[in-house]
């Protein structure tokens, strides 16, 4: 496998922002994920929970709700805006205000025809969805006090809003309040505190649930507007309610980080009369649970802990299948560190601003283990600020270290580094050519002299950098017809080729002599979720989302023979277990049979040259090994060689001298600096 | 634009409507004036016998009288007829002319197509200019010196935001919300576990620097103190 000298960087603080809010379309099975900071993120669960798309949030923009009109997603937020995604070129496409001052939710009716929101003027603003944009219709009747949360009655002829103290109904075609439901205060000192009704849910025979800041899940009926029975789940607020799509079952997300569930049905068996039954309880956050989606066999839930937790309803999916497995998806599925291996530079990037760092330095050897003495420690050169309110969607470092470049959904931006021992310029490039706009990805070539740049309808944009100015070359187009925005970028060593990958699951390679395709790669079903080409062989290798490795002959354009027998033999099962994505792939340049990957949890090299693991035999065999003889160690040893030492993995880098740079995040510092949990009293503590 | 021309006419009407009323009321006022002429000549020479109008003078002033009421609800008809035609006219017009804006509109749009690469260049231009003059956005130059701008007075919003954002904020981690720490919350984890450690702030070095090294500095202050009580 080989011995490394390691840097293990631990100073970048990648702070994740809270969910705020969740939206699943069941059609397209996407779901969509809004962060505290504005940032939109879409999920496809068709294909193993995979990242899509990540909208960059902005400054000011705090979204509280969310909601798919067919495949159209909106989004509400405090700053009294109702804005519309474009998924394709990963941007909002427009941003209507609705003059009632901040908005705190919104929600579609049925046929997709109406968006409701809930203002804090205390108006709800009906929006009729066109087919480009969307118009103020009309307001329901005006209340006292602000709407916090709405629910259309399946029929669409009615609205359920939460409110302070109560719960209205309003008919939605005259716009008249129909009931007021008196929605009782908590008991005690909070006597004299207004109650929030957080979430409300109207269901189909008019039966409406209520959650709310008492800690309550009350259940009314809709027709009388008389309260039918009270479930008293925490001392804190019960934030958020979902219900399921046959609306046999509701689940309410606590401040506490619970989850409690209620199904619809008969007290006894074999009768007849359904309750609402307090049924389950999970916790799988630490922190308040603030969005919550119910899928036909899972709970997903999310909150101030910024995790998305996939928890598989048991009875819903076959046991002990990768199916009823735990997901906690932690981490983004794309980089978010770039490496300038020939200068031994790490750039971070955050929201807000980009972090450049010098990597220590240790002139010692030691043994496999060890931990050597810096002579020079990591510092920090430069913290570059964003201009404007946008946040940063990519960035990149080129190999050499001279060059940095990021990418607001507004503008792109070019920066000269210089830097020397003691000495640090940092110059920005004035004049960038027109077609760099709308970016979504940037990568350097590894001669630091080609920016690439993936544009709107998968599209990639070639500029030529030199000392004295950067001009445009070209624009690398397939004829494949997909607008999907690409999300992967890589460049050959030798700059000959350039792989993209997009989110339709297509890989198109570019001979960036012609300034070409050369040649596209089989479709496969899963997204890729890393892409890279050997710098001797030319091979392509891609994993995919469902842990698939493909091996491409770029000269034959065919699948390798070593791609075909992992196909025919198949992975090993606990390889397709793992639950994150494989997020970047290089090669060692001193031994071309390896392949580095990994993911969150692991780092792998994969040794072409060994056998392929049969799936009986044993996957982690490296600790055995070792203690084998050598003859013996050869016939046991098998292509996968992991290494778990190193968690939370954010990047894996080799560098030019051969060492390795492992960027690691761990969740107790993310945990560190999340806002308080709720106070719990365990026993005997 | 589509009620300006049209107003005038409907407040002419009205206009038109109370002068009708007036001048009733003068004819009405004529008449009895007629009237009280007629009286007073009465008064004057009541001998006189009463003036003979004959059957077909009487009806001849009836018919004549007829006739003027038909014809003007004739004219009047008439009036409203051509009104009606104007305002059908105008209506067409106003059509057309859209019609014909939109083609017009239409071939404004096809030209930039054929001629992209100038219209390119133009708005390079256009940018230069603009980045030379460093205009906030949102300002377009009238003609004279006079610039319209947005307004870009997010005060009232601002504020708004910020307290909707404060009452989530009172809400959830305000007085009474009964929250604690990261820190207790990890250590009680550590402590509850199956293989149980310290709280958190004992087995992460990193944990509370800033805490640990004022604790620190107390405790030499300490030793120093005692130090000299002792001496």
């Amino acid at each position: 496998m080989g011995e490394f000298k390691v840097h293990r960087v631990r100073f970048f603080d990648y702070m994740p922002s809270a969910i705020r809010s969740m939206a699943f379309n069941s059609h397209t099975e996407r779901l969509a994920v809004a962060r505290a900071d504005g940032a939109v993120e879409i999920f496809n669960f068709a294909d193993n929970y995979f990242q899509e798309k990540v909208i960059a949030g902005r400054d000011g923009r705090s979204i509280e709700a969310l909601c798919w009109v067919g495949c159209r997603l909106f989004s509400a937020g405090l700053d009294g805006e109702i804005t519309e995604y474009d998924l394709e070129n990963l941007r909002p496409r427009y941003s209507i205000e609705a003059y009632g001052g901040p908005i705190w939710t919104i929600s579609g009716n049925s046929e997709g025809t109406l968006l409701a929101a809930g203002c804090e003027d205390g108006t709800v603003k009906m929006f009729e969805v066109l087919e480009d944009r969307i118009q103020f219709q009309r307001n329901l009747s005006r209340q006292k006090g602000r709407i916090i949360s709405l629910s259309w009655h399946p029929s669409g002829a009615q609205i359920a809003a939460g409110m302070m103290d109560m719960i209205r109904i309003f008919d939605s075609e005259t716009g008249h309040a129909t009931h007021r439901l008196l929605v009782d205060r908590g008991v005690g000192a909070s006597k004299s505190r207004e109650v929030v009704v957080w979430s409300v849910a109207f269901l189909n025979d008019h039966t409406i649930i209520s959650g709310d800041s008492a800690g309550k899940v009350q259940i009314w009926d809709g027709l009388t507007g008389t309260l039918i029975r009270t479930h008293l789940v925490t001392k804190w607020d019960v934030l958020v309610l979902a219900v399921s799509q046959d609306e046999s079952s509701v689940i309410a997300g606590t401040s506490e980080g619970t989850i409690v569930q209620f199904q619809f049905i008969s007290s006894t068996v074999g009768q007849q009369d359904k309750l609402w039954v307090r049924t389950r309880t999970f916790k799988n956050h630490s922190h308040d649970v603030r969005a919550l989606v119910h899928t036909d066999s899972a709970v997903i839930s999310g909150g101030m802990d910024t995790q998305l937790v996939v928890r598989p309803l048991l009875d819903k999916v076959e046991k002990n299948t990768q199916e009823s497995a735990l997901r906690k998806i932690a981490f983004p599925h794309r980089n978010l560190v770039s490496c300038a291996k020939k200068a031994g530079l790490l750039l971070f990037q955050f929201p807000d601003h980009l972090e450049l760092w010098r990597l220590g330095e240790s002139d010692r050897n030691g043994t496999p283990g060890e931990s050597l003495p810096v002579n020079r420690k990591p510092e920090k050169l430069i913290q570059l600020k964003t201009k404007g309110e946008d946040h940063i969607c990519c960035s990149a470092l080129s190999p050499c270290g001279s060059w940095l470049s990021y990418a607001t959904v507004a503008a792109v931006r070019l920066y000269r580094l210089q830097i020397s021992s003691n000495n640090i310029s940092i110059q920005k490039v004035s004049k960038l050519p027109r077609e760099l706009k709308s970016v979504h990805q940037l990568c350097f070539s590894s001669d630091s002299c080609r920016l690439f740049a993936s544009s709107s309808f998968s599209s990639v944009v070639v500029v030529a950098l030199n000392q004295t100015d950067c001009k445009y070359l070209h624009t690398l187009k397939h004829k494949s017809g997909s607008r999907q925005p690409i999300h992967i970028l890589s460049p050959s060593e030798d700059g000959q080729w350039l792989a993209t990958a997009n989110t339709d699951c297509e890989i198109h390679v570019f001979n960036l002599r012609k300034m070409k395709l050369h040649c596209s790669v089989p479709a496969y079903s899963s997204c890729p979720t890393a892409v890279s080409i050997h710098p001797t062989t030319g091979n392509l290798v891609s994993v995919h989302a469902d842990q698939q490795i493909f091996e491409f002959s770029l000269k034959q354009k065919e699948y390798s023979e070593w791609s075909r027998q992992l196909q025919r033999q198949g992975l090993h099962p606990l390889w397709l277990q793992r639950d994150t994505p494989v997020t970047s792939i290089s090669f060692n340049p001193n031994n071309p049979a390896h392949i580095m990957l990994h993911d969150v949890f692991m780092f792998c090299i994969i040794d072409q040259s060994l056998p392929l693991p049969e799936a009986k035999t044993k996957f982690y065999n490296q600790m055995i090994l070792r203690s084998l003889p050598q003859p013996q160690r050869l016939r046991e040893s098998h292509a996968f060689k992991t290494c778990k030492n190193f968690q939370h993995l954010l990047s894996v880098n080799l560098l030019e001298d051969l060492s390795l740079v492992v960027v690691e995040r761990p969740l107790v510092d993310i945990v560190a600096q999340l806002p308080a949990p709720v106070r719990q009293k365990k026993f005997a503590t | 634009m589509m009620s300006l021309p049209w107003d005038p006419t409907e407040r002419d009407n009205m206009a038109n409507k109370q002068r009708g009323e007036g001048t009733s009321v003068e004819k009405k006022a004529e008449n009895k004036k007629g009237a009280d002429d007629f009286n007073l000549a009465l008064d004057s020479s009541d001998d006189e016998a009463p003036e003979e109008v004959t059957f077909e003078d009487s009806k001849a002033r009836a018919v004549e009288s007829l006739k003027l009421a038909l014809d003007t609800a004739r004219r009047e008809k008439e009036l409203l007829k051509e009104k009606r035609r104007k305002r059908q006219e105008f209506f067409q017009e106003q059509k057309k002319k859209k019609l014909l804006s939109a083609d017009l509109l239409e071939e404004i749009d096809s030209v930039p197509s054929k001629k992209q690469k100038q219209a390119e260049d133009k708005d390079e231009e256009e940018e230069k200019k603009k980045r030379k003059t460093k205009k906030p956005t949102g300002v377009r130059n009238l003609k004279g010196s006079y610039t319209v701008s947005t307004v870009t007075d997010r005060g009232q919003s601002d504020y708004q935001r910020q307290a909707a954002e404060d009452f989530i904020q009172s809400r959830l981690y305000g007085p009474g919300s009964c929250r604690s720490s990261n820190n207790e919350m990890l250590s009680l984890q550590n402590k509850t576990r199956a293989d149980k450690s310290a709280a958190v702030q004992f087995v992460k070095k990193d944990w509370a620097c800033k805490e640990k090294a004022k604790a620190e500095k107390l405790k030499k202050r300490w030793i120093h103190k005692q130090q000299i009580l002792t001496s």
